[in-house]
């Protein structure tokens, strides 16, 4: 096993394992209800037995985090679902037309660049309403840009390419070449930048659901968690701490495994 | 002695330079109008074509005896708040009232929203001047120790840390900052916008990611200055390794920070957004947050003006600054004849 010079890479591996577990079956690693008070002890500080203590409510924090997973990272599964298509949608019929469609709306995607993604993620919130689909489908707008602009690139390189010149020869028409040979050719470096892009996901939805624009509470929503032990930060720190760092955590696993997978070591 | 013929002759060249200088700059103002045209467009096009009608929405939040169906109240706060008439007609009102200052008003307060945008500027420009200067310092000093550092996997761990900037979420480093020095050591207030001592954490907290940004081009450029035949040079001759880091290398990395500050101003407009909420600062940010919980689109759309016209005009700025701070940039500033007339040279 080559992986196995790479520790960074092991632990990055078993941290996903184990955040890819909760988010399909959170009952096997959760200790207790996320929802319902495990006893009268509230705000209590992190033992053995409450691993990141109890809220307010005296629900278990750690069980809180562990249901979280399926909710945070759904919306941001769904933000890089959402940028890449759109992304390459974009790319994908610039770089093939070229021309004047593609000057004019690669001047767009630039724009679209150019504002910061949490703004362009709160434009969409405010008009779609509050919640996980919305957030998630705004941090994808944002990011939409940066695979358009790529997706082009390797449009234009993959048409000059001979097997494309044979294909159109051959009387394809050019949906069908689109769809069956430039995306097939120019979607590795595609995939790469959104595992990159996961990570950066998982930060920008936490943030806004942070503030408030996710999942409502009860819901266990990584930002939200955070969000409400900021308001017993002076007594309780670890409310908010421990979460944040939960998200750290998987943050820098994604992004150790996105980069090993385009190509570093 | 000043006769006609040599006034004529000191003012030919500097009409020239003038004319120049319009055929460098004009078209990047005209970048920067549509930079801003184009946030416009894109926050517009974004805001009314997906459903939901922001007047019911805005009501909706306010709640209580504000919620109403009667079509008539409907239509005049339609009215009152520029929501009314065919959509072109609102996206040329709404584009020509910038022009004018005019930002429309805003839906939760009844106030001018350039007003409201203009009484909170001044903290988080307060803020985000801090955290650009702190993070060009972090930079800085985690370029200099890498460049420095010997044997290489010293080298190779310093490298790691600062990227570790970007991907530290913004409410933990405030929260962790505000634990430690607030309710800890109390030597910082946790919350609030008076005086310096309030600037101090939330601007340490955004300029962390802004110093990953920083340090990504600082530690390029640092690294090609160090590979490149002057800073060979100057070691041979013999020069202190500080005066060869800092007169030679330092200088030529400087100038693809300067770059990038644009980019940096996009970022701290985002990042403000956490980290006043997180510090209950007034600020732009914390304004755009309140704005998207009362659906007040007003608000937001002028947040996205303001944010586009300080991006354009700092960028152009910077493209304009960039030939007076790099004279080998000079020549492409004066336009293809000296080129040519250095090619005739050579030849």
């Amino acid at each position: 096993m080559r992986l196995l010079r790479y520790p960074g890479m092991i632990v990055s591996i078993l941290l996903l394992a184990v955040t890819a577990l909760a988010v399909i079956a959170p009952a096997l690693l959760a200790p207790y209800d996320p929802y319902e008070s495990v006893g009268t002890m509230r705000l209590a500080p992190p033992s053995w037995e409450h691993l990141f203590g109890t809220d307010h409510l005296a629900r278990d924090v750690f069980s809180r985090v562990i249901y979280g997973a399926r909710l945070s990272l759904s919306a941001a599964g769904l933000a890089v679902v959402a940028g890449v298509t759109l992304g390459a949608v974009i790319g994908l019929v610039t770089g093939y037309l070229r021309g004047v469609v593609d000057a004019v709306v690669m001047r767009f995607v630039d724009v679209v660049i150019a504002i910061p993604g949490i703004l362009l993620a709160l434009i969409v919130v405010a008009s779609l309403g509050f919640g996980p689909v919305a957030v998630g489908l705004g941090v994808g707008l944002g990011t939409s840009g940066a695979f358009a602009r790529v997706m082009r690139a390797q449009v234009i390189r993959v048409r000059a390419e001979e097997y494309i010149e044979a294909a159109r020869t051959l009387g394809g028409r050019g949906p069908t070449i689109l769809v069956r040979h430039v995306l097939p050719n120019a979607a590795r470096p595609i995939i790469a930048m959104a595992a990159l892009e996961l990570a950066l996901a998982i930060l920008a939805v936490s943030a806004l659901s942070f503030l408030g624009f996710g999942a409502q509470p009860p819901a266990p929503e990584w930002g939200a968690l955070v969000s409400a032990g900021r308001d017993f930060v002076a007594t309780a720190p670890w409310l908010s701490i421990l979460p944040g760092l939960v998200i750290l955590a998987v943050v820098l696993a994604v992004n150790r495994i996105a980069r090993y997978v385009g190509g570093e070591r | 002695m000043t006769s006609p013929a040599q006034r004529v002759d000191a003012m030919g060249p500097r009409r020239g330079s003038v004319g120049t200088v319009a055929r460098f700059l004009l078209p990047k103002i005209g970048q920067a109008l549509f930079v801003v045209w184009a946030s416009y467009t894109v926050a517009f096009l974004l805001i009314h074509a997906l459903p939901g009608d922001p007047i019911l929405a805005a009501l909706a939040v306010r709640g209580g005896d504000a919620t109403t169906t009667d079509p008539a109240v409907l239509d005049e706060l339609r009215a009152r708040y520029g929501l009314d008439g065919p959509l072109w007609q609102q996206y040329l009102g709404g584009f020509f009232g910038i022009f004018r200052g005019d930002l429309g008003v805003s839906i939760a307060t009844g106030l001018p929203v350039s007003e409201t945008i203009l009484r909170v500027a001044g903290p988080t420009t307060a803020l985000a001047g801090f955290a650009l200067i702190v993070g060009f310092l972090i930079a800085l000093a985690f370029t200099v120790w890498a460049y420095l550092a010997r044997p290489a996997w010293v080298r190779n761990v310093i490298v790691q840390i600062p990227p570790l900037g970007i991907a530290v979420p913004a409410f933990l480093t405030g929260l962790v900052l505000i634990t430690v020095f607030s309710f800890g050591l109390g030597w910082f207030p946790a919350s609030g916008a008076s005086g310096f001592a309030s600037v101090v954490l939330p601007g340490i907290t955004l300029a962390l990611p802004t110093a990953a940004i920083f340090f990504q081009v600082f530690s390029a450029a640092v690294f090609d200055a160090g590979a490149s035949p002057f800073v060979f040079t100057a070691n041979a001759k013999g020069l202190s390794q500080s005066a060869v880091v800092f007169r030679h290398v330092l200088r030529n990395a400087m100038l693809p920070a300067i770059t990038i500050i644009g980019l940096q101003v996009g970022y701290l407009a985002g990042g403000t957004a956490v980290v006043e909420t997180v510090f209950s600062r007034d600020g732009i940010g914390r304004l755009t947050v309140d704005s998207v919980l009362a659906r007040d689109i007003n608000v937001l759309m002028g947040v996205v003006i303001v944010v586009a016209t300080v991006y354009a005009v700092v960028t152009l700025v910077v493209d304009a600054l960039y030939g007076v701070i790099d004279p080998r940039t000079r020549t492409a500033l004066a336009g293809a004849k000296p080129i040519s007339a250095a090619k005739e040279v050579r030849t």
